[in-house]
């Protein structure tokens, strides 16, 4: 909840093509946006499946829009075998596997396979981590490349959690790992 | 500097490894008790005439510099503890530091103050040695940027501080050098030395050398042009800085550089050694050790791999990575080079430390320049001139079959040529090196070189990389294994005239920590199992271990306490390229998660786990 309210109060310019495409109904609250802004292909961005929200339309100065629809964050390419082969390809071209592994099994960045998440693991987190870059050196690749590409690179990372190795519980056993 | 990433998919024993030089002693297979796997062959041996060129810097109870001295011998006139008191040793009192990372470096000892520096956030620490407990006199914590996480290749180290003039002076992760005051804490300057948003961090520490503070960088894994610069040591202004790649100009080659070899000669090989542009993000970082020889008035850096590891995508020798560079410490410029590895394709980065020392040579007295490289050649060089007087593989190693001294160049096997969208596999050693930053020691009164070791082979899987700003510029993947023989890393002692080995202490991890040398003729050294060890200096009988808290990846000191007592000081925390991805149970929000590191450092999460402590020992 922490994470979607801040979210939803981060003034992030993007056209989330796909994310329109996932339709609306997930819709629980609403916000201002900018005036410059077509609220039907500017959504500001929200993480997880219900959102309250206070608007505050009282502070806003006159000629500015009240409120605009938001809607939670839906990868549509979720189970889309083509587009996780594509998230695949593209995890090696923008040199993510450098730094998660390769087969994300964690190297300078962390491990997607070990089912622990640090900044949440639904698909809008994802996105998210994605889009805004995370603190401890995570690029921003939003606005670098397509919102369609993060979605597919979600689908693949996400893909990859299905494996859920035992990471930092001994037990007597050597965990393989496959390496850069 | 390899990351450490990789790990392996073939099981121990690496098949086709021709062990060139095979090691002596009982195997010792990893998942045995660590206490019966160090087993000393016997041999002894004197060098005699043998001297450092540089004097300790400061009173001999005291540790100001990195390496204790200029030539990087980390030798102690201390002589309190002996080969038959050792066994006496016990705790004297501990600190802990805070930081659960790989600590890496050594603290410095000056007057009756010790000074710590954590990995990041490098906080550094003044311990006050003349009162019971050890109260801190300060505590200073310094600005760094968090981003500076995730751009580091190897664990966020800090490889230590050097003291001068009242300050301390040492890296931030971040790319900033800072000066505090010794007395006080107060941050005296801060520069920023490098560009994160590159993926320059720095990690290395630094020394003084007349007033100027002289600094590196790391990022060889991203992509960075390498470079070093020196500071006003009471400014923090830049003095100068010198690329490792690229134009003349920038590289600071001039009238005086000389090679001795000739075909390390010519105009802007530091661009026509490349194709095209990839020299601006070729590489070359400094991010080892620096040594200094006053008499010559010349510093010598080792300069990392050339990026991406890919080597497809920059034919050519790559001047000047994986190479020892002497400059001029006054004014940067280039007197001499030498690249240990051209055209390096396996990740042999030469930023292990250059120890200078005077030996006797075929007759002669030589001033000499000794390097065990990543590569796994032992370097006796010429340091007037870089003339290699012997190399000697000092590990076990395939990837070449010597080192022609005509050339200086390695003569390399073409199976083991590592190559686009090929799966080379089983090259000694791997990618970490025969020996990677834990740092050696000399000492004069034995004339031997006293060397932590790494026994790993690897695969080597090279693919196409595009350059992004900020992100890892490999385009590799090496899973690693044990090396032939059973065991993983060695403790050797070696005679640096000859190009041979006298003893070695087998262990069944690499041994990642360095190395003590002193008068009393013990050696000190800690392994990555956690056991702090006492050794014989002459024969390799190991006197006394201690399980310390965690993985030993730093380098121990000495020091005489206000109490007239020799004191050992050694970190414990495991980390670094080689503990990254270890054992134990760490909080969800760093940075990565910690696995072992299958077939790497088998069962290692049996023996420790994570930490940051400061252990000091006395009879």
């Amino acid at each position: 909840m922490t994470i979607a309210l801040l979210a939803a109060t981060l003034p992030i310019a993007c056209k989330v093509s796909s994310a329109r495409d996932a339709g609306a109904d997930d819709s629980v609250s609403s916000a201002a946006a900018a005036p410059d802004r077509d609220t039907s292909t500017s959504k500001l961005l929200v993480a997880g499946d219900s959102l309250r929200f206070i608007e505050h339309p009282e502070i806003l100065p006159a000629g500015f829009p009240a409120s605009a629809k938001l809607q939670s964050l839906r990868n549509p390419y979720e189970t889309d075998k083509g587009a996780i082969a594509t998230g695949a390809k593209l995890f090696v071209a923008y040199n993510c596997l450098d730094c998660h592994g390769a087969d994300g099994s964690g190297a300078m960045g962390p491990s997607f396979q070990d089912g622990r998440w640090h900044f949440g693991g639904s698909a809008g987190e994802v996105f998210e981590s994605i889009y805004q870059g995370r603190p401890d050196g995570m690029p921003a690749w939003g606005g670098r490349i397509t919102n369609d590409q993060i979605w597919m690179l979600t689908a693949y990372v996400r893909s990859l959690s299905s494996k859920d190795l035992s990471t930092e519980n001994f037990t007597g056993k050597t965990v393989e790992r496959t390496g850069h | 500097m390899k990351a450490d990433i990789r790990a392996g998919l073939i099981i121990l024993i690496a098949v086709g490894c021709r062990t060139e030089r095979p090691s002596t002693g009982a195997d010792s297979a990893a998942s045995q008790d660590p206490q019966v796997t160090s087993s000393a062959a016997t041999g002894s041996a004197s060098v005699s005439g043998a001297r450092i060129a540089v004097p300790h810097a400061g009173p001999p109870g005291e540790w100001q510099m990195p390496a204790g001295d200029y030539a990087s011998s980390r030798y102690s006139e201390l002589a309190t503890i002996t080969p038959q008191n050792a066994a006496n040793l016990r705790v004297a009192w501990a600190f802990s530091t805070g930081v659960l990372r790989g600590h890496e470096g050594q603290p410095l000892v000056v007057g009756n103050t010790m000074y710590v520096v954590t990995p990041y956030p490098n906080v550094s620490y003044a311990i006050d040695l003349s009162q019971a407990g050890q109260p801190l006199k300060w505590k200073f914590r310094p600005d760094n940027a968090q981003q500076a996480i995730g751009r580091a290749c190897c664990d966020v180290v800090n490889r230590g501080a050097a003291y001068a003039d009242g300050k301390i002076f040492y890296n931030l992760l971040d790319g900033h050098t800072i000066a505090i005051d010794a007395a006080t804490g107060n941050q005296v300057w801060r520069t920023r030395m490098g560009d994160l948003s590159r993926g320059e961090t720095i990690t290395m520490a630094p020394i003084v050398v007349k007033g100027k503070v002289i600094v590196g960088s790391s990022g060889g894994e991203m992509g960075v042009r390498g470079w070093i610069a020196a500071l006003d040591a009471s400014t923090g202004k830049e003095v100068w800085r010198a690329y490792n790649i690229g134009p003349d100009k920038d590289v600071k080659v001039g009238p005086r550089f000389k090679t001795f070899y000739a075909h390390d000669r010519g105009k802007d090989l530091g661009v026509s050694s490349w194709p095209g542009d990839t020299w601006k993000t070729g590489g070359g970082a400094v991010w080892g050790w620096l040594s200094y020889d006053p008499a010559l008035n010349l510093i010598y850096h080792g300069t990392s791999n050339p990026g991406p590891w890919n080597e497809n995508q920059r034919l050519g020798d790559n001047k000047w990575t994986a190479a020892i560079l002497a400059r001029d410490a006054d004014t940067g410029e280039i007197v001499w080079a030498f690249q240990v590895t051209p055209h390096d394709m396996w990740d042999y980065d030469a930023v292990n430390e250059n120890i200078l020392v005077d030996l006797p040579i075929k007759g002669q007295t030589r001033k000499a320049l000794v390097h065990f490289d990543r590569n796994g050649f032992a370097y006796t060089i010429d340091r007037a001139t870089g003339e290699v007087i012997l190399a000697e593989p000092f590990v076990p190693m395939n990837w070449a079959t010597g080192v022609d001294l005509t050339t200086g160049r390695p003569n390399v096997v073409e199976t083991k040529k590592t190559a686009q969208d090929k799966n080379v596999k089983d090259i000694c050693p791997s990618l970490e090196g025969g020996k990677n930053q834990q740092p050696a020691a000399f000492s004069p009164q034995t004339g031997l070189f006293y060397v932590p070791t790494n026994n790993l082979c690897m695969d080597f899987q090279a693919r196409a990389v595009t350059y992004i700003a900020g992100t890892p510029f490999i385009g590799g993947n090496a899973p690693e294994k044990g090396g032939p023989g059973g065991y993983r890393g060695e403790f050797i002692a070696w005679d640096a005239t000859t190009g041979k080995k006298v003893w070695g202490i087998k262990e069944p991890y690499p041994v990642w920590g360095g190395a003590l040398a002193t008068a009393g003729g013990v050696v000190f050294y800690g392994t990555l199992d956690g056991w702090f060890k006492a050794v014989d200096a002459r024969n390799g009988k190991v006197l006394w271990q201690f399980k310390v808290g965690s993985g030993v990846v730093g380098n121990p000191v000495t020091y005489s306490g206000p109490d007239g007592k020799q004191y050992v000081a050694i970190y414990a925390g495991i980390g670094g390229d080689m503990g990254l991805l270890i054992a134990g149970d760490v909080a969800a929000n760093l940075p990565y998660d910690v696995r072992e590191r299958g077939t790497t450092l088998p069962d290692i999460s049996r023996w420790t786990s994570w930490g940051g402590e400061l252990f000091v020992f006395s009879l």
